[in-house]
């Protein structure tokens, strides 16, 4: 998205001043509204327990980063995060690198059975399969994945969406370049990883923030997969917080939630651009 | 088989092999399932439509069915009416600071729902929670928008669930801005310069030329938050603050809860027959979906 746009609508005139600040306003107070609830977030976090229920002060009295090490303590924080790190960097890795794989052949390969195959893909969108996952939790347990890390990993390695995406990114990279490449006498594989990855970079780096957060964030599975404490990922760690009713304390809870969420928010911070971007551009255009 | 085909095929084997285990045999299974009764071991037993008949007599299954037609209903219209009209002010060559705002609007989008409950539920919490509090001050008696019964008398949303419907849209919309501002992008400047030229105003330019240019986006956000909606899980769980489905009430009971609660009972075939319930409605959506944009060319 070049944006300085605004496109060609540069030319009409302007509405009237009072138009424009009002919109001015509404679109800032939309956007203050998603901000305040995470800065109110971090300074309860920061609060003493009663303090949090009855000051009238924005600010902390005192600043207790214990809560930090309340929280981290109480829901053995640290040995999730470790459990949800890895998972969500295995996630992203391997499953760009096969969404893209797939996206390759999609685009440039002819083969029998491309069609069906593709419009198999784009069918598995469409389904509303998290509420199947009877038989996906059985598969899972029957290759001895529960309470692994293989249940968390395994069935992330590719997604519709993904492959879609990576299609249409690969499919927009000149034949000619892939030509060369064969003339050269690449393989296939060779072509991919010489030729098409360093030519869809972007899109490749969109969609592995994407699936970083996805994985991070995913409650649903974990919640059905995981069943000893062994493998829990961090936001069910922090749920269980709240659900086992053993920490009442709202800082402690907020810290536990700020934990949760500054990872993603960094990487969401400093990728932002190419996220976005990546986004905008969802093989939307026909 | 030439070399390319094999290449092709190795290249998509893992990826369809996931796929086909994880989403597509669950689904064609699950369907199946739901004419048996299983309790995980052993063979399932066929029973024909007694599941289904079992959740027409299901005391649960009434409330979490309105609940979630409720929140669909709620939550996709507002979040994509809303992100069009912010997507309109920000798309705006006028508008000041396009990309703090964007960056600012898609905020929730990328943070844990988990966290997000535990913050909306401190913000909404009737002792001590900044909302009530603030409303108090202004003379406002707050609703208890955790736990509190039928919201404004009609017998169509509880307060929790209107809640959980806020927080979704909330953290939706930005979702949307962003989609649209990329598919606002798109539209050729001439169309607007002309319509000026007719005399438009901005009211009839904005419906007559913006509106029907994001239309296919407009769709494309439609379909997909409706089907995320009609599975809708994640945020009534965070919002209700228990990862224990059995202790969801009527009032913020949805399908897919129920799917898990039963689930949970080793109900397999009756959790599936609520699934395939999401399924049909799904199907339903989604044909809908085609029916107007069918129409909406011709």
């Amino acid at each position: 998205m070049g944006h300085a746009t605004g496109a060609g609508v540069s030319r009409l005139s302007r509405p009237p001043l009072p138009a424009r600040a009002a919109a001015h306003a509404a679109v800032y107070a939309a956007a203050l509204s998603m901000l305040l609830p995470f800065a109110w977030m971090v300074l309860t976090s920061l609060k003493g327990d009663s303090e949090a229920l009855t000051s009238d002060r924005f600010l902390p009295e005192v600043w207790r980063f214990d809560n930090y090490r309340r929280a981290v303590e109480s829901a053995e924080l640290g040995r999730f995060y470790s459990t949800t790190v890895v998972v969500a960097v295995l996630t992203t890795v391997l499953g760009v690198f096969y969404n893209a794989l797939a996206g390759y052949a999609f685009a440039k390969l002819r083969f029998r059975g491309r069609g069906v195959a593709f419009g198999f893909t784009l069918a598995t969108m469409m389904l509303p399969a998290q509420c199947f996952f009877v038989f996906a939790y059985l598969f899972a347990s029957s290759l001895g994945f529960i309470d692994n890390l293989q249940a968390l990993v395994v069935p992330f390695l590719a997604s519709g969406f993904g492959i879609f995406y990576m299609r249409q990114a690969i499919a927009a990279v000149p034949d000619s370049l892939i030509e060369a490449g064969r003339m050269d006498g690449l393989g296939e594989f060779d072509i991919f990883w010489h030729v098409v990855r360093p030519a869809v970079w972007p899109a490749v780096a969109a969609l592995a923030i994407f699936t970083f957060m996805n994985s991070w964030n995913s409650f649903f599975w974990p919640l059905i997969v995981v069943d000893s404490t062994g493998m829990k990922t961090l936001p069910l760690a922090v749920a269980e917080l709240s659900s086992g009713q053993y920490v009442q304390s709202w800082p402690v809870r907020m810290a536990a939630a700020t934990i949760l969420t500054v990872p993603v928010v960094v990487v969401f911070a400093v990728f932002q651009r190419a996220f976005v971007h990546g986004l905008a551009s969802t093989g939307l255009k026909e | 088989m030439g070399r390319e085909a094999r290449s092709a095929w190795l290249f998509i084997s893992v990826p369809l092999t996931v796929l086909m285990v994880f989403t597509l045999a669950p689904t064609v299974l699950g369907l199946g399932l739901s004419l048996f009764d299983w309790d995980g071991s052993g063979w399932p037993r066929f029973v024909g439509l007694a599941n289904y008949r079992g959740l027409a007599g299901d005391a649960s299954f009434g409330p979490a069915l309105k609940n979630t037609l409720v929140f669909a209903a709620l939550t996709v219209p507002a979040s994509v009416l809303i992100g069009f009209l912010l997507a309109c002010a920000v798309n705006a060559p006028w508008f000041r600071g396009r990309t703090t705002v964007r960056t600012m609007l898609f905020l929730p989008t990328v943070v844990s729902i988990v966290s997000i409950g535990f913050v909306w539920r401190w913000l909404l919490e009737n002792q001590g929670g900044l909302v009530p509090e603030v409303m108090r001050r202004w003379g406002v008696e707050p609703p208890d928008f955790l736990s509190g019964g039928d919201a404004g008398g009609l017998g169509v949303i509880s307060w929790p669930m209107l809640s959980i419907v806020m927080v979704q849209v909330w953290r939706s919309v930005g979702f949307c801005v962003v989609l649209y501002l990329a598919s606002m992008q798109q539209i050729n400047a001439s169309l607007y310069e002309a319509a000026e030229c007719d005399g438009a105003g901005r009211w009839t330019i904005l419906r007559r030329i913006t509106w029907p240019q994001v239309a296919p986006m407009t769709a494309f956000l439609f379909i997909t938050s409706a089907i995320g909606a009609l599975q809708v899980f994640d945020v009534v769980v965070a919002m209700t603050g228990s990862t224990n489905m059995s202790a969801q009430t009527d009032r913020t009971r949805v399908l897919n809860t129920m799917v898990l609660a039963e689930f949970r009972q080793s109900r397999l075939g009756y959790a599936s027959a609520i699934g395939a319930v999401i399924f049909g409605l799904t199907a339903l959506v989604t044909a809908a979906q085609l029916w107007a944009t069918r129409r909406g060319r011709a």
